[in-house]
């Protein structure tokens, strides 16, 4: 499986994918896209199975990032991994169809528990 | 009467407690050790804006070796080979994390910046009609960091989309 991994922050980015690999899902192919922009431009042209994103990036949001792609028809699976978390922010998240919503900071369990039943 | 604020110094604690075993000390053998000393020095900082329901700044402040140390701990390397860019990153994460975090418990309608980062200490820093309100300073190896929340009072150039029926500034 192809993932990518949205995050304006590099080093959080490589703390999702040390995550991921602590989690056991280390062995799929990890992309990465530093800013909502490049995440919209990527998931359409590197048509990832599941996209991790940040929910306050430049360019665009990650919830932006979420209601051009489902726009665009894509339903590629989609969640956020951020360090805000309000309901109304959970509920924009869902209704635009994301499918998870983990907050920062996180645990390699955490990762286990949303991800398993994904990635399997 | 300012805006009542909702997020006190225990839930700081609490934050920063989580950020320190999730990334700075998972192993629990380093915490962070209050001193209460509100003017402990710095020598970096970084911090995010929040406007809207509540106008302020959560601030991250260090000395450079801790934040080599905090920069490290997060990418899993020696603070030695710990380059300006990873810490400066570093820095700006944990603004985020923790600013995300009080955010949270704010009342709805509140928005954050992106992280800013300074590596200049905290007191270069001015953030207008702001004062502090809140914060858990500590020594973690002995190097000084703090945590601290600013609220911003009346209006404020910064503040976005906030409505003149906010008279909180009476005080």
């Amino acid at each position: 499986m192809k993932i990518l991994i949205a995050d304006d922050s590099r080093v959080m980015r490589q703390i999702v994918i040390r995550t991921l690999r602590q989690a056991g899902f280390g062995d799929h192919d990890l992309i990465e896209a530093a800013n909502g922009r490049e995440a919209l431009d990527m998931t359409q042209s590197e048509s990832p199975d599941l996209v991790l994103s940040d929910w306050n990036m430049p360019e665009l949001t990650g919830i932006e990032v979420l209601r051009h792609l489902r726009a665009a028809g894509n339903d590629v699976k989609f969640g956020f991994v951020t360090s805000e978390s309000t309901p109304e922010m959970k509920e924009q998240a869902e209704s635009a169809g994301a499918l998870f919503f983990i907050v920062k900071p996180f645990s390699a369990d955490r990762f286990d528990e949303v991800f398993a039943p994904i990635l399997g | 009467m300012s805006v009542e604020v909702e997020v006190n110094e225990n839930d700081l604690a609490e934050m920063v407690e989580q950020v320190w075993e999730s990334y700075l000390d998972p192993e629990g053998v380093s915490p962070l050790i209050p001193t209460y000393d509100e003017n402990q020095p710095s020598e970096v900082h970084s911090s995010v804006c929040i406007t809207g329901s509540w106008t302020g700044h959560v601030v991250y402040a260090s000395s450079t070796r801790a934040a080599r140390r905090a920069a490290g701990a997060f990418l899993a390397m020696e603070p030695d080979e710990v380059s300006e860019e990873d810490m400066s990153d570093v820095l700006g994460e944990l603004a985020n994390i923790i600013g995300g975090n009080v955010k949270a418990m704010l009342p709805p309608g509140a928005f954050l910046s992106l992280p800013q980062v300074v590596l200049a200490p905290e007191t270069t820093a001015r953030y207008p009609s702001a004062s502090r309100i809140s914060g858990v300073y500590g020594l973690w190896d002995e190097e000084p960091v703090s945590i601290s929340m600013w609220h911003s009072r009346g209006d404020t150039s910064s503040t976005t989309n906030t409505t003149n029926n906010n008279k909180e500034g009476a005080e």
